[in-house]
């Protein structure tokens, strides 16, 4: 059993404090490094309280608020933070998953309505393009309402103005992170059966953290002027 | 308060006694270092006053309370360990935080100690990370947190840099002395590094086979060593023990050495040597006492020609440790780097009898005290 305990107290090579920090990339794999069985216990935790769907999306919003605080490297307690974050996040986030799902469903339908059209009547092309960029626009604006509702305290309607505005300002960073969490279900697909435990073990709180990293800067951007708070607390380099 | 009080304090393990009978006592404030080679006993007599050791018989008394009976968490002190002890799955932070969550402290009060511990200690860079990414001297700083956060009345450090390298120790050993004084509160330190010891305490309490040998200051137990162990002990190069007899000379002593006179200073009381006259006793001297030439400030009636064989110079930098040989014992001699000579010839120094020591062979006591 020594080498077990040799493992545990063997001394590492240290933190230097002055070290640069890392940016961008390096940073978002430093902490996946760092955060992996904690990203892996709060992928547990999200299944275990989103499993009465109606919690979902505040399961979504604890989960975010959770991977917010490993972005800005904060201490973390996992099962309290979480508990707390839904409770506190439950009625808004019960609202947003309402009204987002309703606002893409209707994307969706006009997506495929003039797509549809398009295909025998060209004038049809511009509604659908339309479609495609108020869809693309929703999702992304959604994406940084629950990032910018986790980092501040303020009323729904000017989170809501802010993520228009940061979705405006940096989109291609959360455009980004949906992609690699589309990829992270896209390997889970192509490697099936081997990948059969990536859903329920990482795929759903790496997604969740990639976006809460990629909507950190422009959220901390947005903010910065009006929540004094959240600008202070928040500590790091970020993408 | 949290002055300590040891009264015939004593621990045997079956039919073996570690501590025998260990009466301290420890103001309030106070930094004490327990120093002593290993298996002397202070470990354990560290243990029994955190209450991570049944104390066998005696008295412990912490402030004006017998704690012999009080559970260790009840005591109101905090112990480092050599070993770090920390949580390995656990962040700096909840390390850190833990004895406080044990105690159901408010979490407010919980982030501020966290944060005022780390920033004193500079590792709040460290909180979010867990033991296994850290150096051993981060580990000992997380250690020492862990212990500040709980406010206690008494930090108990048992060799808390012994597992660190040369330098960390150094920076460590001072950044203890600051905390010390910033803290204000009661240190015992335990360690087995006499340098530690000399640097850090008010107070040092030497220790040989579970007993107290001398408790004093640095600077007295290292200019007035009660007996032969305390001189040998403290002090690096040791001191040099010189079997030597004494006779009378003119209206003063001497101690005649292989053949060599060495005068023994007036200072020295007459009625303490006058018993030794004509006896073997041991003459003490530090290596810093041998000179190369008579230094201006010592009165050259206290000093002697002193001959030996050298048999080796270790070079420090500042200065070189001579090995030397005479009447058939080795010595050392600390002198400048100026000094030339080479291995195996006699060198002549001039050795300062205002800092000797003499012992009772028998009892291995100091005469002088």
């Amino acid at each position: 059993m020594q080498w077990l305990e040799a493992m545990w107290s063997r001394e590492g090579k240290g933190i230097p404090k002055d070290a640069p920090k890392r940016q961008g990339l390096a940073l978002f794999v430093e902490i996946i490094a760092r955060e992996f069985f904690e990203l892996v216990k709060l992928n547990l935790l999200f299944l275990a309280s989103a499993l009465p769907l109606i919690t979902l999306p505040a399961a979504v919003f604890a989960s975010a608020s959770i991977c917010r605080m490993m972005v800005e490297d904060r201490n973390v307690y996992l099962l309290r933070d979480y508990l707390e974050a839904m409770r506190a996040h439950a009625l808004r986030a019960t609202v947003w998953g309402l009204a987002s799902g309703l606002a893409l469903w209707i994307c969706v339908e006009a997506i495929l309505t003039y797509g549809a059209k398009a295909h025998d009547n060209l004038v049809y092309a511009v509604p659908f393009a339309v479609s495609l960029l108020a869809t693309g626009f929703i999702g992304l604006c959604s994406a940084h309402f629950v990032v910018l509702s986790v980092m501040s305290q303020r009323k729904v309607l000017t989170i809501l103005k802010l993520s228009a505005l940061a979705t405006l300002a940096r989109p291609l960073p959360v455009l980004a992170a949906l992609g690699f969490a589309a990829s992270l279900w896209l390997l889970h697909v192509l490697f099936y059966p081997i990948s059969v435990f990536m859903p329920v073990t990482i795929n759903i709180s790496l997604g969740l953290f990639a976006l809460s990293f990629a909507a950190n800067k422009a959220a901390r951007m947005v903010l910065g002027g009006i929540d004094k708070n959240a600008t202070e607390s928040a500590g790091g380099a970020f993408l | 308060m949290a002055s300590i009080s040891l009264n015939k304090l004593n621990k045997t393990f079956g039919a073996l006694k570690v501590v025998h009978d260990i009466d301290l006592d420890i103001a309030d404030k106070e930094f004490v270092v327990l120093v002593g080679p290993s298996g002397c006993g202070k470990s354990t007599t560290l243990r029994m006053i955190a209450g991570l050791e049944e104390i066998s018989g005696g008295e412990l008394r912490i402030g004006a309370d017998l704690m012999n009976d009080v559970p260790s968490k009840d005591r109101d002190i905090a112990m480092v360990f050599q070993n770090y002890a920390l949580y390995p799955h656990m962040t700096v932070y909840k390390n850190m935080a833990f004895g406080l969550e044990l105690r159901k402290a408010p979490r407010d009060l919980i982030e501020t100690k966290v944060q005022e511990a780390a920033k004193i200690l500079d590792i709040t860079h460290l909180l979010n990370r867990k033991p296994k990414a850290l150096s051993g001297g981060q580990r000992q700083r997380v250690a020492l947190g862990r212990a500040m956060v709980r406010n206690p009345e008494v930090f108990l450090l048992d060799e808390p840099l012994s597992n660190l390298d040369a330098k960390l120790r150094g920076t460590m050993r001072a950044e203890i002395s600051k905390l010390h004084k910033r803290l204000n509160a009661t240190f015992i330190y335990v360690t087995h590094d006499q340098v530690e010891a000399m640097t850090m305490a008010d107070r040092i309490v030497v220790m040989k086979d579970g007993h107290i040998q001398q408790v004093d200051t640095p600077q007295n137990l290292y200019d007035r060593p009660v007996n032969m162990f305390v001189a040998g002990f403290i002090g690096a190069p040791q001191m040099n023990m010189l079997p030597s007899t004494i006779q009378r000379l003119g209206t003063g002593f001497v101690a005649v050495f292989d053949g060599q006179t060495l005068p023994l200073p007036p200072s020295f009381d007459a009625r303490l040597i006058e018993p030794y006259v004509d006896r073997q006793v041991v003459v003490g001297i530090r290596p810093e006492n041998f000179h190369e030439y008579v230094p201006a400030d010592i009165d050259p009636a206290h000093t002697a020609p002193f001959e030996a064989r050298m048999e080796l110079a270790e070079p420090m930098g500042s200065e070189v440790h001579l090995n030397l040989l005479a009447g058939g014992r080795p010595m050392i001699a600390r002198v400048s780097p100026r000094f030339k000579s080479a291995v195996g010839d006699q060198v002549r120094l001039i050795v300062d009898m205002t800092h000797a020591q003499l012992f009772d062979p028998e009892t291995e006591r100091s005469i002088l005290l």
